[in-house]
């Protein structure tokens, strides 16, 4: 009797959830099942197409530009990614494992700013990226430096690193400071090579973030030349209007590098996440 | 003590001794490290925030005009704003009065008289202040080079000139003269400071009374200010011959505040009285100036009337997506996670699952959810309520409120307060609560590992039914995950753009444009930096005021491991 309860239990449990899994996964299903009909099916009623279209991928992606704005994002990740990462594992172990006088009220104040909401600072960031545009030898808006630079301090970055950084252990420090080693030795030889889990979520995080900004880059852009693919798949939703073969197609070629990127990194990325999230 | 001289040698490694000298070098190391993040952290993250505040003051269409004080916040949220900006003056000089008693308390604990530190630390003080002035001075005089150089052929040799003018012009040059003097003051002040009083907790006396002045100059000039403010725009309304009651009514309502403090003051202060009689007479109190207080505060809807139809409407919007999308994403979230808790076979797959919502491109599924909630009769939502036996819905087309269609539906007629929000925001709901979900359910997953297993082993031997290992165990110790992921949440709504922005294009005829939203089209569209700024500092507060709430609420409800 006791058995067979905790049986239906197992089934009621295995039912809900993948009842709940069926409606994650329904929208994405739909997109590609879409994505391969021709104009007349997509708008039409039919679940699943006739014949598989697989040419209007290729259609979208010369539709959309999406080869242009692929190389703008890939471009603009990989240059935020450097910068924000080697200004961040500084700033990180500075405040994990140097002492020095208000380091824990300067810490408290950068986990403030987090707060601020985004539209308090897009103005007169906009406006401070115009004028340093005028100032300096290298244009900004328009160009990869208003799309990077503002976002390399990232506090959320130095937050992540400086948690995985206090739990090294004391002993290892000292063991390198009596081989005669200094901190920046210390930081890239031991401290980086163990660091490999939270640099990748870093990295998930700065690619998701660029694929999804979409106010600043609506700003400080203006011509294809720099846009971003979230802007350019904003654009082709808008232009393509009716033509929904080829918006499912333009949304699942958007997916695409994230979902690889997710599947490498599934375990730690998620795992991450919860602890950050804990601790926030 | 020995009668011998000391060399100079030994008075120098008297006072820096190698330890010194480590510590020195530490320091430094520390600050080298860090600096890089703080520049760019404070360039692009913190002195926006003064720069937001400076244009919120001006009226400004992509070019700077004149100063017109807090008339952009007046124009947002009404008389409400001099209200608002009084009671920040009175929290300010309140947060003096406090420091004081702090010091005051620590100078008798350590037997000190650190009165004398009150003078350098009133100094350091006016040499913020003096910055502020040159910043104030300097930062039009930067912002003009764009103007001045419109027009003309834009040549760097040009730039550079009249880059260089913008520190000579009268005002700057005597304002950074006297910030330079004043720094100067400052600095000789310090050095008196450590010779003169040569006992522990220097620095923190300096500090607190620093912090003292910055509190008490702040909160006095912002009532005068304020209070000037009020009176233009009384005399305004005098010679226009418009209805000058902001006086009375900036006073009625902030007597309803001031009635509402003493309530609390007294309800909180009940429970300390030693005889029942004074716990009654306190309990007494507080319900009268509770009343009393809420009547009063029940004109902030008369001055707020005056303010923007837009922002409200913003507000609302927010307000909605807010209800509509967290308590089911927290709810939903809580009970995969304790499904998935059980480690059944493949639990690992469906996490993996439910998180690729959150990790897909908010572009991309905002644009699968606008077809799929399209308004075409073929659309897979209709499809699927047809066949069901409805009829069709336009979905994200539709501006009525959900609750007037459902009654109709049913053959109801509602009045229109109670529309409820738009069937377009239902939509964007839907999709947020389907985004979301995943990301709470790896974060209570995560929580509920936390709750020792040796709990709920006692519970089950002692007989107690799934149900109250949750009613008792499980809800309870999750709280403070709750807590830290509704205010994630609710913060996440307010701020929420992107998808909102997707959703909008050419649909749902703006009933779901939430406040960031507004304040994007404001700057985006209209170009009006200085409203669009003031606006901004409205979400802000309410994001701080939402935050302060949650802290307060947390510290006493929640259940800490």
């Amino acid at each position: 009797m006791k058995l067979n309860r905790s049986r239906t239990l197992t089934i009621l449990t295995y039912t809900l959830l993948i009842l709940g899994a069926l409606l994650s996964l329904v929208p994405f299903v739909w997109m590609i099942s879409t994505s391969l009909k021709t104009i007349g099916e997509a708008l039409g009623s039919s679940f699943f197409p006739s014949e598989l279209h697989f040419e209007n991928y290729t259609e979208a992606w010369d539709r959309a530009n999406f080869s242009q704005y692929f190389l703008n994002s890939i471009k603009i990740t990989a240059i935020s990614l450097v910068g924000s990462v080697s200004i961040s594992v500084l700033a990180a172990y500075g405040f994990a494992r140097i002492k020095f006088p208000g380091r824990e009220l300067i810490f408290g104040i950068l986990l403030s700013t987090m707060m601020i909401p985004a539209m308090v600072t897009i103005i007169p960031n906009f406006l401070t990226v115009t004028w340093l545009g005028r100032i300096g030898p290298i244009k900004w808006i328009n160009n990869w430096p208003a799309l990077t630079v503002p976002f390399m301090g990232s506090v959320f970055n130095i937050f992540l690193l400086r948690q995985f950084f206090a739990q090294i252990p004391d002993e290892l420090f000292d063991a390198a400071r009596i081989d005669g080693s200094g901190h920046l030795r210390f930081l890239f030889q031991i401290v980086l090579p163990l660091s490999k889990a939270p640099l990748m979520v870093i990295l998930v995080l700065t690619f998701i973030g660029s694929w999804n900004s979409l106010a600043w880059p609506l700003l400080v852009t203006n011509t294809p030349d720099w846009r971003p693919i979230s802007v350019g798949m904003m654009n082709f939703v808008t232009e393509a209007g009716q033509e929904i073969h080829y918006i499912m197609a333009g949304a699942f070629i958007t997916i695409i590098p994230i979902l690889i990127l997710y599947f490498f990194t599934q375990k730690q990325f998620t795992e991450s996440i919860a602890r950050s999230g804990l601790k926030g | 003590m020995t009668n011998r001289p000391e060399t100079l040698k030994e008075k120098i490694t008297k006072v820096i001794t190698p330890r010194k000298l480590r510590f020195f070098k530490e320091s430094l190391t520390g600050y080298l490290f860090v600096a890089p993040a703080l520049t760019l952290i404070f360039m692009f993250g913190i002195f926006p925030v003064g720069f937001a505040l400076y244009v919120s003051l001006h009226k400004w269409r992509i070019l700077r005009t004149d100063f017109i004080g807090l008339d952009n916040y007046v124009r947002a949220i009404g008389n409400f704003t001099y209200v608002l900006a009084f009671f920040s003056a009175l929290a300010a000089i309140l947060g003096a009065v406090l420091i004081l008693k702090k010091i005051i308390q620590q100078a008798n604990e350590n037997s000190q008289r650190p009165w004398v530190l009150c003078l350098s630390a009133g100094l350091y003080t006016l040499t913020i202040y003096a910055f502020l002035r040159y910043i104030w001075y300097q930062l039009p005089e930067f912002l003009d080079i764009a103007l001045k150089l419109r027009g003309v052929e834009k040549t760097r040799e040009l730039f550079l000139q009249f880059l260089g003018e913008s520190f000579y012009a009268p005002a700057v040059y005597s304002s950074w003269r006297f910030f330079t003097l004043v720094l100067a003051g400052s600095v000789a002040a310090s050095l008196a400071a450590l010779i003169l009083y040569r006992k522990p907790l220097r620095a923190q006396f300096q500090t607190q009374f620093t912090l003292m002045w910055i509190a008490l100059s702040l909160g006095i000039g912002l009532f005068l200010f304020t209070y000037q403010q009020v009176f233009n725009a009384y005399l305004i309304a005098l010679e226009t011959n418009s209805d000058p009651g902001i006086w009375p009514q900036v006073i009625v309502v902030s007597a309803g505040i001031i009635l509402l403090g003493l309530g609390w003051f007294a309800w909180s202060s009940a429970p300390k009285a030693d005889q029942a009689w004074k716990f009654w007479i306190r309990i007494l109190g507080a319900f009268i100036f509770l009343v009393g207080g809420w009547i009063l505060v029940g004109e902030i809807p008369v001055l707020m009337a005056t303010g923007d139809k837009d922002l409200w409407e913003g507000l609302k919007v927010t307000i909605f997506f807010s209800a509509g999308t967290v308590p089911f994403q927290l709810t939903i979230a809580m009970f995969l996670a304790i499904l998935l808790f059980q480690k059944l076979r493949g639990s690992e797959f469906f996490r993996m699952v439910f998180f690729l919502p959150y990790v897909t491109p908010f572009i991309a599924s905002a644009a699968i959810f606008r077809q799929i909630f399209a308004n075409r009769d073929t659309a897979p939502v209709n499809l699927l309520i047809r066949g069901l036996g409805g009829e069709g819905l336009a979905w994200l087309q539709e501006s009525k409120g959900v609750n007037l269609i459902i009654g109709e539906m049913i053959g109801v007629d509602l009045p229109a307060w109670a529309a409820g929000p738009s069937l377009a925001l239902v939509v964007v709901i839907i999709h947020a609560i389907w985004t979301y979900v995943g990301y709470n359910t790896v974060i209570y997953l995560a929580g509920l590992g936390n709750i020792p297993a040796e709990l709920n082993d006692a519970a089950e031997i002692d007989g107690a039914s799934k149900w109250d290992v949750f009613r008792f165990i499980t809800f309870p110790l999750l709280s403070p995950t709750t807590y830290f992921l509704s205010l994630i949440a609710v913060i996440g709504t307010f701020k929420a753009f992107a998808t909102l922005w997707v959703f909008r294009e050419g649909l749902a005829l703006g009933t779901t444009d939430t406040f960031s939203v507004a304040i994007f089209l404001e700057f985006f569209d209209k170009l009006r930096y200085g409203y669009a700024s003031a606006m901004a500092f409205v979400l802000f507060a309410i994001i701080l005021g939402l935050t302060l709430i949650n802290n307060r609420f947390q510290g006493s409800k929640v259940f800490f491991m």
